[in-house]
C-alpha cells in the first residue's frame, strides 16, 4: 500500500485523478488490482474509489451512505448544480473566442493572454465575460478585464477543471473533470428527459 | 522491316521528345503565374504575353471551360500540382481499376504475339510498356494511400469546421470502398493464367504486383480503421458541443431549474457519490527510540534565527576602547529621540504606537533597532516609574510551522494609577 500513498492522499483531499493531471498515477488506479487495494485500504474511513462511465477519471465516494453522507452529497450536489451555468457559459466563450471548432476536451491547452486579447477588443465577448466573471462561482469584484480572465482560471484551477504546468506561465491544460462534468449534464439530461439535443436534427443536415 | 519499324518508332520517340521537353520547360518558365492560377482557381491573362497564351494553351496546359470564363489550368495539371503539394482539397483519387486491368491484358496479348512471331525487340517493347502499366497500377493505389494517410494525420485540418471534418472524413471512407473494391477486381489466379511459361511475366505480375498490392491491401484496411476511428472521435466531439450549448441556452430559459435530488435516491448514481475531502496530518512522534536520530537531523537542519547581538554596556571599561565619537554621538541621538518619544506618550496620555510614531516624526531610525531602544530604555526604568507605563506587544509567529513570536510593533500607554 505504501507505493500508493501519494495517490491516497490525493483522492483523499478530493482530487479528481485522470491522465493529464497525474498519468502515473491514473496508469496506477486503472488496474483492477490497484484499485481493490485501494478500496480496501479506505474501507474503515468509508470510502471508496468512484470513477466516471469511460473510467477517464477517478475520484473517492462514499462506502456506506449514512446519514452524514447523505447530508455532505446533497451539499455537493447543489454546489454542482450551481455551476453548470457559470461553467457551460465559460465552455462556450472559450470555443467561441478562440474559434475553434470544438468543445475543450481534456487535454487541450489555453493560452491565457490569447484569450484576453481576443476578448479585449469585441464589446459582445468582453461583455459576456464581464458577466461569467460577476457570476457567484467566479465571484470576481475587478472591473480589469485581465484580473477577471485570471480569477476565473485561477477558480477552474482550484476545482480541478484546469492544470497549470508552470507555476508562472499563463498556460492551462483541460484535465478531464471536464469529461465529469460532461457526464453528470448529460445524466442529468437523460434523467429528467430535458429537451437537450447532441445530435445534429436531420434539418440541420439536409 | 523491322529496321525501318524501329526507326520510325525512334523518329516518333524524338519527337515526343522534343515537344515533351519544350512543354514541361513551359511549366517552368511561367511557374508564378501558373502556381498563382492553381490558387485562384482561373488565370490571370495580363500576365502572360499573347505568344506565352498561344504555346500554354496549345501544350494543354491551359484551357477555357467555356466562352464566358477566364483561363484555366487543365484539371490534369491542377491535379499534378495537388498531388505534387499534397493539397488534400484538390487531390484526385483514381480508384478506376478495370481500364489498368483492360490494358495489362491487352498488352500482355501483344506482347506475347510479338514473342511468338520472333520480333524480339518489339517484345521488349511491349515488356516495357507492360512494366509501365504493372507500375502505374501500384502506384494509383500508393498515390490514394498517401492522400488518405496525409488527411488522417493532419486530422482533416484543411477544412475549417467539425461539420466538414466529418463529410471529408465521409467521403474519403467513399474512396476507400471504391479502392478495396478495386483491388477485389484483380484475380490474381487470371494473372497466374496470363503469365503461365514465362519468367518475365510470372515475376512481374505474380510475384511483384501480388506483394504490393498485398500491402496495400493492408494499408487501405488499417487506414479505414483509422477513419472510423476518427470520425467516431469528430461525432463525439460534435455532440458535446451540441448538448454545451443546448444544455446551456435550456438552462438560460429556465434560470430556476432544479434537477430531482440524486443524492437521495436509495439507488445513488455513481457520479454524484462525491465524498468530502479528508486532509491527513502527522506531527514529529517521539515514542520511537529508532528515530530519534532522524529527528535530531531534522530539527538541526531547520534554519536558525542567527543571534541578534543587543547593544549592551555591560563593561564600560571594554566597550569605551570600543565606541568611536560617530558612533557615540548617533546612540545618544537615538537615545534622545526615545526619550522624546516617552515625553510625548506622556504629554498625550493614550496609546501610542512606536513605529507610527516613528513614521510621523520622519525619523530615519530602522524600526528594529528603533524597537529595540524602546524595550531597552522600558527595561532601564527604574521599578516604580516601569509601572507607569503599560507596554503592549503586537506580535505574530514567524510562520505557520514557527512558533516562535515575532514583535512587529509595540505600544506604550501612560497608566493611571489607582493609588
Amino acid at each position: 500500500m505504501l507505493q500508493h500513498g501519494p495517490i491516497l492522499e490525493r483522492l483523499l483531499a478530493g482530487n479528481f485523478i485522470c491522465q493529464i493531471s497525474d498519468e502515473d498515477a491514473f496508469r496506477h488506479l486503472s488496474n483492477e488490482q490497484t484499485q481493490q487495494d485501494i478500496n480496501h485500504y479506505l474501507r474503515p474511513l468509508n470510502r471508496r474509489l468512484v470513477s466516471n462511465d469511460d473510467n477517464s477519471v477517478f475520484f473517492l465516494g462514499y462506502h456506506e451512505l449514512n446519514k452524514d453522507a447523505r447530508e455532505q452529497l446533497s451539499s455537493q450536489f447543489s454546489l454542482t448544480v450551481q455551476s453548470l451555468m457559470p461553467l457551460l457559459e465559460w465552455l462556450q466563450l472559450v470555443q467561441e473566442t478562440l474559434g475553434r471548432d470544438s468543445a475543450l476536451t481534456a487535454g487541450d491547452t489555453i493560452k491565457l493572454q490569447e484569450f484576453v486579447l481576443r476578448t479585449e477588443d469585441n464589446q459582445s465577448l468582453r461583455q459576456r465575460l464581464n458577466q461569467l466573471a460577476s457570476d457567484r462561482f467566479f465571484n470576481s469584484q475587478s472591473e480589469q478585464l485581465d484580473n477577471q480572465v485570471k480569477l476565473i482560471f485561477r477558480r477552474l484551477k482550484e476545482h480541478g477543471y484546469l492544470l497549470q504546468p508552470h507555476h508562472d506561465r499563463q498556460y492551462y491544460v483541460v484535465t478531464g473533470k471536464i469529461d465529469y462534468l460532461i457526464d453528470v449534464i448529460r445524466f442529468i439530461r437523460d434523467e429528467e428527459q430535458l429537451p437537450v439535443e447532441d445530435t445534429p436534427n436531420q434539418e440541420a443536415l439536409l | 522491316m523491322a529496321a525501318l519499324d524501329s526507326g520510325s518508332t525512334a523518329g516518333t520517340a524524338s519527337n515526343l521528345f522534343n515537344i515533351g521537353s519544350e512543354r514541361l520547360a513551359l511549366l517552368g518558365k511561367h511557374h508564378k503565374a501558373l502556381m498563382q492560377g492553381y490558387l485562384d482557381g482561373f488565370i490571370d491573362e495580363t500576365a502572360f504575353s499573347e505568344g506565352a497564351l498561344k504555346k500554354l494553351i496549345a501544350a494543354r496546359i491551359l484551357w477555357r471551360p467555356d466562352e464566358q470564363q477566364p483561363l484555366a489550368l487543365r484539371p490534369l495539371v491542377s491535379e499534378l500540382i495537388a498531388s505534387m503539394v499534397a493539397d488534400e482539397n484538390r487531390r484526385q483519387i483514381n480508384a478506376d481499376v478495370a481500364e489498368k486491368l483492360e490494358q495489362i491484358r491487352n498488352r500482355v496479348q501483344a506482347y506475347r504475339d510479338a514473342q511468338y512471331k520472333g520480333d524480339y525487340s518489339v517484345a521488349e517493347l511491349q515488356l516495357q510498356r507492360l512494366t509501365e502499366h504493372v507500375h502505374d497500377l501500384s502506384g494509383q493505389f500508393e498515390e490514394a494511400i498517401d492522400s488518405l494517410w496525409h488527411r488522417l494525420n493532419s486530422d482533416f485540418g484543411f477544412v475549417a469546421s467539425l461539420d466538414d471534418k466529418i463529410r471529408e472524413n465521409e467521403r474519403a471512407q467513399k474512396q476507400l470502398r471504391r479502392l478495396l473494391d478495386g483491388l477485389d477486381l484483380l484475380d490474381f489466379s487470371e494473372l497466374i493464367e496470363l503469365s503461365e511459361g514465362n519468367n518475365h511475366l510470372r515475376k512481374l505480375l505474380v510475384s511483384q504486383l501480388q506483394n504490393q498490392l498485398s500491402s496495400h491491401h493492408s494499408s487501405l484496411l488499417e487506414v479505414q480503421k483509422r477513419l472510423v476511428e476518427l470520425l467516431a472521435k469528430f461525432r463525439q466531439q460534435q455532440a458535446r458541443s451540441l448538448l454545451i450549448s443546448n444544455m446551456a441556452a435550456f438552462l438560460r430559459q429556465h434560470p430556476k431549474y432544479q434537477p430531482a435530488d440524486y443524492p437521495n435516491r436509495s439507488e445513488l448514481p455513481a457520479l454524484f457519490n462525491q465524498a468530502a475531502a479528508i486532509i491527513p496530518q502527522a506531527s514529529i512522534a517521539l515514542d520511537k527510540a529508532s528515530e530519534r536520530q532522524t529527528l535530531a537531523e531534522l530539527v538541526r537542519a531547520l534554519p536558525r534565527s542567527k543571534p541578534v547581538n543587543l547593544l549592551d554596556n555591560q563593561s564600560a571599561s571594554f566597550s569605551s576602547v570600543w565606541v568611536d565619537e560617530e558612533i557615540a554621538a548617533r546612540q545618544q541621538a537615538l537615545k534622545t529621540d526615545v526619550e522624546n518619544f516617552y515625553l510625548r506618550v506622556i504629554d498625550q496620555g493614550g496609546k501610542l504606537s512606536a513605529l507610527s510614531y516613528l513614521e510621523q516624526q520622519a525619523l530615519e531610525w530602522d524600526s528594529e533597532i528603533w524597537l529595540y531602544q524602546i524595550i531597552a530604555e522600558y527595561q532601564a526604568l527604574p521599578q516604580d516609574e516601569k509601572q507607569m507605563f503599560a507596554i503592549l506587544r503586537d506580535e505574530a509567529p514567524a510562520s505557520a510551522m514557527n512558533q516562535l513570536l515575532l514583535i512587529r510593533d509595540i505600544s506604550l500607554q501612560l497608566q493611571v494609577q489607582a493609588a
